[in-house]
């Protein structure tokens, strides 16, 4: 596990999500917002990508082949308890939406969603990340 | 003999004797008809919004909404099949002919409908690309939205390619000849790749000798006819090019494609084949399957065009491919037909330009061009000597350099991508675009940065902001260009190409600068608006309502506006518009989109807009949205029957209102109790006890803008009417049908079709200030659509400013309002009253528009002061 020092200062962003056009739409987006942006779409690599290295904010969708998308949440707070994981998903349910937030999902977004509203989401995770560390500093 | 209606008497039994079903419980049935109208219409309108490039949706989402949507529709069908006791057979032919569309769809087969074989140039658009195959779409575009010369033609389209190849059995031969290859295509191994070529050559000459299904030849014919005679005998070359799925989008297929030039009329059939035939060589197949293309995504629509007396011809790319020429474009041109320019056969002059305007000439290489590619008279092309006097002479003048620079440039803000488009001068001085297609250039090279890993952000951050988080977006995307501030309209005529345009308020009369346009920023003005519209539809970068856009820029300024981040950057920050240029993201080119878009065509455009007419009839429904109108409009009837001829036993009472007005109003009363006979069902306004019913009459009447003046229509718009086939005469006042309220002292529920235009309020004021709300619902017929949507957009305005939840999707207008005291529920309803009365001629008035917001004014002005003396 790496460090809480960013590469020039940027976020990262692991996106996980098996239908490959999700990850299309979501990286030049945030690319161009300034992120440093990895996608996957199968949950091993990405599940290997993160036990190798931090991200700042994990954007994972919740039912794939494979590792399921809950597992990979639960993993990726294990290995970094600071990490900001957004759940996005078709299937919206309530269960699953209080299931997200126990295991420790900082927000849960229903697919489809606008752009504007994710890019949202990660710049409200960043104010908090700042503010959680301005605290520990202080 | 018997006779058809003696047939139907005898059959007459089927249909059984209807119980005496309570009132309360059809009426019950009627409800949720209309719930499931309303969740299907919101259905659609979402599925719909999510082309809008906004939103990030996933293969999972069209199919469960298309699941979800194909479920109302049956239940709908269910439900009028219960209030009606009838079985629908026709309906549920319909629905199952455009289930089973949308499921070949959902599993990755074509089905073309309602397409033609072939289309004229000037029908085509993007939204068409599907059937004229990306070129000619993009060219339609270029053509008929951004107003470029392009050489008259038509389009065969991928219907009649399908058509093609199933009629001479080569489909099944490819799917064949693609299954036996051992290892699959891209194994590599010798077998395989042997095996390919082999295949290719048989598919090849199987379509070269194949036939020509005779209605596809038939149409060509015609087409070519329509040619020759718009053109006074003069267009008897064409060019015959392919315009094949994904050909010039994602990926370019540059030159991979065949076309074949100055082809005579006699010889177009063989030509076409020549074009589909290109459609299977070894290596444009290889290029496909390297490219993860399914097979059933190859279709090959063929352009035919009128060919171009070319005087001088050539390729500009809007962004030069050298590092050395940096934010440059490049223009290589030759003398005569354009063809050796791109094989890269001929000696060209090739002139480096700025980008920017003024789009200075920086150099310019003179060749030695002794040679010209030109059309021979009987068919064919050939070389030709060019005057000796200009063969060391540039083939372009400082001029048309300019015109082609300002064109191309037009063409890239539209597409959001750097050209590549071929072009062709003629002996009037007419510049004709052939071909505009997406120049691919890997992000680094366009980043042409000292460090190549320095982002956007670094590039931005040093970047004085203007402003930033102010206003609305309208339209995403980068625009980098000197400051034009508009006080007036007036100012407007001396736009500058490429500036951005900076203005106090919104206008729509802004559409004559939106191809000119880099950008839009204004102080005032709503992301619904019309400017709105015009700067998506042409896809220029806007930002409204920022309050202080006039206040911090001024006429020359250099700045950089980037919508996506809504910020206003001091200079040019070209890193941020290379970046918009190269970003990988084009929503438009996913397969996820592609196929969305060809599944609505099944599903939104409404074919049954006429219900005197008569192709009103269940088996004339194409699309879920045409078997929902025709169910609403049965179940409204139904529902008047039933409490018409069952008046006496069924517990509703229905009366016919005599008002002013001839709104042809059945009221069903819940409340009261029945009528003793069936002469006394005539009721006046005011022996009526509801609150809605009686606030909206006081508004139609008080108003005063109920007008049964015949409307002057001028001649486009009726004969736009004609066309869409309604006679005249169904839009007099004694014409109109039976109109449909059911209230309660409360509670209304008013169905009401006014000449074309379609009314439903649902509606309940009481004192319980949370119950109450408004649900109105507009949506209008008769004619051009740009009025359709103009008179929708007035509406709209007049709603907002009333404080309504308002919606539009088309020609559809929904207003919500809720939880307000009696009194104010009262007063919009008395509104609403008005606005029905006055919008019932509208669409007649609304030539232009600028025409919408006098007339959303002048409807304020007049109503006003109603609500002001019942205020007092």
């Amino acid at each position: 596990m790496t460090d809480d020092i960013k590469p020039g200062g940027k976020t990262r962003i692991l996106i996980l999500d098996d239908e490959p056009i999700v990850c299309k739409r979501l990286k030049p987006s945030f690319q161009k917002a300034g992120y440093e942006v990895e996608t996957f779409t199968d949950s091993a690599s990405a599940l290997s990508r993160v036990e190798e290295t931090r991200f700042d904010i994990v954007i994972t969708d919740l039912k794939m082949e494979g590792v399921d998308g809950m597992r990979f949440l639960t993993r990726v707070k294990e290995l970094s308890p600071d990490t900001g994981v957004v759940v996005i998903t078709g299937f919206a349910t309530l269960d699953t939406a209080k299931e997200s937030f126990r295991k420790g999902a900082f927000d849960f977004v229903a697919k489809p969603f606008k752009l504007s509203d994710i890019l949202d989401t990660v710049r409200r995770i960043e104010d908090k990340q700042r503010l959680d560390k301005g605290l520990r500093a202080g | 003999m018997l006779s058809l209606s003696g047939i139907r008497d005898m059959f007459a039994f089927w249909r059984p004797k209807r119980p005496p079903v309570p009132f309360a419980v059809q009426f019950k049935k009627f409800e949720m008809i209309l719930t499931r109208n309303n969740a299907i219409l919101e259905l659609m309108a979402d599925m719909g919004d999510k082309l809008s490039g906004e939103y990030v949706f996933d293969g999972q989402y069209i199919v469960s909404a298309c699941e979800r949507l194909g479920d109302l529709v049956f239940k709908l069908i269910s439900d009028l099949s219960v209030l009606t006791q009838r079985k629908n057979v026709d309906l549920f032919l319909a629905f199952e002919s455009i289930q089973h569309q949308i499921e070949e769809e959902l599993a990755g087969r074509h089905s073309f409908p309602n397409t033609s074989l072939t289309m004229p140039l000037e029908d085509l658009n993007r939204d068409v690309s599907e059937e004229a195959g990306n070129k000619l779409a993009h060219l339609g575009d270029v053509r008929n939205l951004l107003g470029l010369p392009t050489p008259d033609g038509f389009v065969i389209t991928s219907k009649a390619f399908f058509d093609f190849m199933a009629h001479n059995d080569v489909t099944r031969r490819v799917e064949e000849g693609l299954a036996r290859l051992d290892q699959g295509p891209l194994s590599g191994s010798e077998a395989d790749e042997g095996a390919l070529d082999a295949l290719s050559l048989d598919i090849r000459t199987r379509i070269l000798e194949g036939e020509v299904p005779r209605p596809v030849a038939q149409q060509i014919a015609a087409m070519l006819d329509v040619l020759a005679a718009r053109h006074g005998g003069k267009a008897t070359l064409f060019a015959v090019r392919s315009s094949a799925w994904g050909e010039d989008a994602e990926f370019s297929f540059a030159g991979q494609y065949e076309s074949v030039l100055a082809v005579p009329a006699d010889k177009v059939l063989s030509a076409y084949k020549r074009v589909l035939a290109g459609a299977y060589s070894p290596e444009v197949w290889r290029y496909r399957l390297h490219r993860n293309y399914k097979e059933n995504e190859t279709a090959m629509a063929v352009g035919c065009q009128a060919m171009v007396e070319a005087e001088v011809s050539g390729a500009l790319y809007t962004y030069a491919p050298l590092a050395r020429e940096e934010d440059a474009m490049v223009i290589s041109a030759t003398w005569g037909l354009g063809a050796p320019v791109v094989d890269g056969t001929a000696e060209t002059d090739t002139y480096f330009i700025d980008r920017t305007p003024t789009h200075a000439v920086r150099s310019a290489e003179i060749a030695h061009k002794p040679l010209r590619l030109t059309a021979l008279a009987g068919g064919g092309t050939g070389l030709a000597d060019v005057e000796p006097a200009l063969r060391d002479m540039p083939c372009l003048s400082p001029a048309r350099i300019q015109r082609l620079a300002q064109t191309a440039m037009t063409i890239e803000r539209f597409y959001k991508r750097p050209q590549d488009v071929e072009w062709s001068f003629d002996a009037q001085d007419v510049l004709y675009i052939l071909q505009a297609r997406p120049l691919n250039m890997q992000p680094r090279q366009a980043l042409s940065c000292p460090d190549p890993s320095m982002s956007v952000v670094d590039a931005t951050r040093n970047a004085e902001v203007i402003f930033s988080g102010k206003g609305t977006v309208v339209q995403h995307g980068v625009a980098v260009g000197k400051v034009f501030v508009a006080r007036n309209d007036a100012d407007l005529a001396h736009f500058p190409n490429g500036a951005i345009l900076v203005t106090h308020h919104t206008s729509p009369r802004f559409s004559r600068v939106m191809r000119a346009a880099q950008g839009i920023i204004t102080d005032v003005g709503s992301a619904t608006g019309h400017m709105s519209a015009l700067a998506r539809e042409y896809r220029v970068p806007a930002v409204v309502n920022t309050g202080v856009a006039t206040s911090l820029l001024k006429t020359g300024d250099e700045i950089t506006l980037d919508t996506t981040r809504n910020a206003v950057f001091r200079g040019a920050v070209q890193e941020l518009c290379r970046f918009e240029l190269t970003s990988e993201e084009s929503f438009e080119e996913s397969a996820e989109y592609r196929l969305l878009r060809r599944l609505l065509k099944r599903i939104v455009p409404l074919n049954l807009v006429d219900p005197h007419s008569e192709q009103f009839k269940a088996s004339a429904c194409r699309t879920f949205h045409d078997i929902t109108r025709w169910i609403h409009e049965k179940a409204v009837e139904e529902l008047i029957e039933v409490s018409e001829r069952h008046w006496h036993r069924s517990g509703a009472t229905q009366r016919r209102l005599t008002s002013a007005q001839p709104l042809g109003l059945m009221v069903i009363d819940l409340d009261s109790g029945p009528v003793p006979s069936p002469e006394d069902r005539d009721v006046r306004q005011d022996e009526l006890d509801s609150v809605p019913l009686g606030a909206l009459l006081d508004g139609l009447t008080q108003s005063g803008m109920w007008s049964t003046e015949p409307m002057s229509v001028d001649l486009g718009s009726f004969m736009s009417s004609f066309t869409r086939t309604f006679s005249s005469a169904s839009a007099a006042p004694g014409k109109i049908g039976r109109n449909l309220a059911v209230v309660s002292h409360e509670y209304m529920n008013l169905h009401l079709r006014l000449g074309y235009h379609f009314n439903i309020i649902d509606a309940y004021i009481g004192e319980r200030v949370n119950d109450n709300y408004i649900y109105f619902r507009f949506l209008g017929g008769v004619t051009d659509f740009m009025r359709r949507s103009r008179r929708a957009r007035c509406i709209a305005l007049i709603l907002e400013r009333l404080d309504f939840r308002v919606e539009v999707h088309g020609d559809l207008v929904v207003g919500r309002i809720k939880k307000l005291p009696p009194d104010r529920m009262r007063e919009k309803m008395l509104v609403l009253g008005g606005l029905i009365g006055y919008t019932r001629q509208l669409d007649v008035c609304l030539r232009e528009d600028e025409d919408i917001g006098r007339h959303a004014e002048e409807f304020l002005k007049r109503i006003t002061p109603l609500l002001e003396v019942r205020n007092d």
